[in-house]
């Protein structure tokens, strides 16, 4: 008997082991590239088969704001990823509404149609859009980046606001109404505060999508609407490694920011259904 | 003042092709408890949801407190109503649950937490107001649906299947709750429940109902004694349906025929001789006896042909010229398969029901 207990144990130590094994690979595994850019931002005279850089600067952050003209830079992401994010969610509001709550038919199909544009390579989607968007002098202007984006930011949110409004239980609704509250004060005391976290969720995850979005920028941006992701990508066919892996780090900054609001905004108990007994 | 709280009068819902509730009538008093009791897709949802105004039904109307509601939406219709799955507001913690109905109707804060009190000392839920309802238990969820519903001083408290989702012992507890609670606040109540035994324990009366049709309304124990259909003797508690024919039709009796028997019970309306008929008897009322010396009135001979043992009483299948009685007793006389018996239907505890009676609203 206490062979077995032994036994087990060891094996539970053995599992602990493993499990442990494999998060620290998959840290190393995520963290070890964005260590190697951090290291050659800082770094100065950092060739060959140095493990680590000879000497720390912070040059390349000065030349990379002041050259590729960071606050403009930054400006044009940041108008894009917000026109990008408010179309994608005018637009998944209602359409995420029909799918999570109404009886369509063909719900799947639409589902899949919706999704499309996620499925097919970028590359081939985003020649096709710069081929339309020439010809409708969309070229160059954030509004038409941003319309690009939004082909692939709006599935992300119809996807996230129809299983939030999915989620959303049509007798708590009733109960409300029970209680006295017309239409409008039902949504605003009771829908509002429980689709709220999906709504957020949504945002987030359109905005760093939007944020981070090369291809189709690639596709569609000129002189006036040059974003992080292709200034970055521009730095390296200048050549400045370390310049590039300066403009990455920034380029990091807000999206660290954003992950902290997803866990800060984004509890599961919060969500909608997420009580115990039903 | 009318005697009547709620009245659904000549009510009709259609949902496509189904006929949800075909003109269902139902009148219920002030400060009765009435249980709408039927097997699921019987219509008695339906029913309830016309009463709170969820369901606008096609023929009919409704009255609540003498006033024609039939086209007030919910949220003017001052109930309070219990909820299968509590449905409480997950955002919000107890004492905001059961506070919402006082804001809504923009009651101060000082009044409405004077309130708020009260109603969760009703429902013994005291130091729990800044729980969240996934804190709680299923009790103790459904004791907050409660007080919200009651808080507010509703005329009319709806319940629909309140206790389905809580375990056996706490359904129990809480069923004698609600009737407590029910009797001291002396509201009116439509409880709605497919538990024909948490039907009998709660209520003041009961409307059975099958198919979109209210088949009997009447108090506990009418139902149970008295069945109007063989719907409503088979819904509730374990019944003989012995197929028969009225021989005779007499003042203090009805003769019956009964595979070539004689027997007698209690007389009733609407029978003629010649006319086939269904002898609806409880198994517990029928007695047995070894078949020695001469056959009593009332009485038919047949054979054991099958004996059960459940414990505090014993189930026999008696056959009597091919028609099977169930017949079950608590005395300590043991009958032993294939032997011979003379089984008594008593008089007082025969009833006559008519086939054809299927829809008898009241």
């Amino acid at each position: 008997m206490k062979t077995l207990r032994q036994y087990l144990k060891a094996l539970l130590n053995a599992k602990k082991l493993l499990a442990y094994t494999f998060l620290l690979c998959f840290f190393l595994w995520v963290t070890t590239p964005f260590l190697m850019i951090l290291l050659k931002s800082v770094g100065r005279n950092w060739f060959g088969k140095l493990w680590f850089p000879p000497e720390l600067t912070l040059d390349w952050y000065t030349w990379a704001i002041t050259v590729t003209n960071i606050p403009e830079v930054l400006r044009n992401t940041l108008v894009i990823a917000g026109i990008a994010v408010g179309i994608s969610t005018l637009i998944a509001i209602p359409t995420g509404w029909a799918l999570g709550r109404r009886r369509i038919p063909g719900k799947e199909a639409i589902m899949s149609t919706i999704l499309l544009p996620r499925m097919i390579p970028p590359i081939a989607y985003a020649l096709g859009v710069a081929q339309i968007f020439y010809r409708l002098h969309l070229i160059d202007t954030h509004i038409g980046v941003a319309i690009a984006h939004v082909a692939i930011c709006a599935p992300y949110a119809i996807l996230v606001l129809s299983s939030t409004f999915e989620g959303l239980d049509e007798r708590v609704l009733e109960a409300a109404s029970v209680c006295g509250a017309n239409n409008l004060r039902t949504f605003f005391h009771i829908t509002l505060p429980l689709v709220m976290p999906g709504i957020l969720s949504s945002i987030i995850f359109t905005f760093t999508t939007s944020y981070n979005e090369f291809t189709l920028t690639l596709m569609t941006y000129g002189p006036k609407t040059i974003t992080l992701p292709v200034r970055t990508y521009l730095a390296v066919g200048e050549g400045y490694w370390e310049v590039t892996s300066a403009l990455s780090m920034i380029l990091i900054i807000p999206s660290l920011f954003v992950l902290f609001m997803i866990q800060r905004q984004v509890q599961p108990e919060k969500l909608v259904g997420g009580f115990k007994g039903v | 003042m009318s005697d009547w709280m709620i009245e659904l009068v000549d009510v009709t819902k259609r949902y496509g092709n189904i006929v949800a509730n075909d003109h269902v009538t139902l009148r219920i008093r002030r400060g009765e408890l009435m249980t709408l009791l039927g097997p699921s897709g019987c219509g008695k949802t339906t029913a309830l949801r016309c009463i709170t105004g969820q369901n606008i039904p096609d023929e009919g109307r409704v009255l609540i407190d003498g006033k024609d509601v039939t086209d007030v939406p919910t949220h003017r219709r001052e109930l309070g109503m219990v909820f299968q799955n509590f449905a409480l507001f997950p955002h919000m913690t107890v004492f905001e649950n059961v506070e919402f109905p006082l804001m809504i109707r923009g009651m101060n804060k000082a009044e409405r937490a004077a309130m708020v009190k009260d109603a969760l000392k009703l429902v013994r839920l005291e130091g729990y107001e800044k729980h969240y309802p996934r804190q709680l238990s299923g009790g103790q969820q459904q004791r907050v649906g409660l007080a919200r519903a009651l808080v507010y001083r509703p005329k009319v408290l709806l319940l629909d299947e309140p206790l389905s989702n809580l375990d056996a012992k706490l359904r129990e507890e809480m069923r004698f709750e609600i009737k407590d609670l029910q009797k001291r606040l002396g509201i009116t109540a439509v409880y709605v429940t497919h538990d024909q035994e948490e039907a009998l324990a709660l209520s003041d009366r009961v409307a059975v109902m099958n198919k979109g049709c209210v088949q009997q309304v009447g108090t506990p124990a009418e139902i149970y004694d008295h069945p109007a259909t063989k719907f409503v003797a088979d819904f509730i508690g374990l019944s003989d349906f012995i197929p028969a024919k009225v021989v005779a039709v007499e003042s203090e009796r009805v003769v019956l025929d009964v595979q070539g028997e004689r027997i007698a019970v209690p007389p009733v309306e609407s029978v003629h001789v010649g006319l086939d008929v269904l002898l609806f008897i409880r198994p517990n009322d029928v007695r047995l006896r070894a078949a020695e010396g001469d056959r009593r009135p009332n009485e038919v001979a047949g054979t054991i042909a099958k004996s059960t043992y459940l414990g505090d009483k014993f189930d026999y299948r008696v056959d009597v010229q091919g028609v099977e009685i169930r017949v079950q007793t608590h005395g300590a006389e043991r009958f032993e398969n294939g032997q011979a018996v003379y089984v008594h239907l008593p008089y007082e505890r025969c009833r006559i029901i008519l086939e054809s009676l299927i829809c008898a609203a009241r």
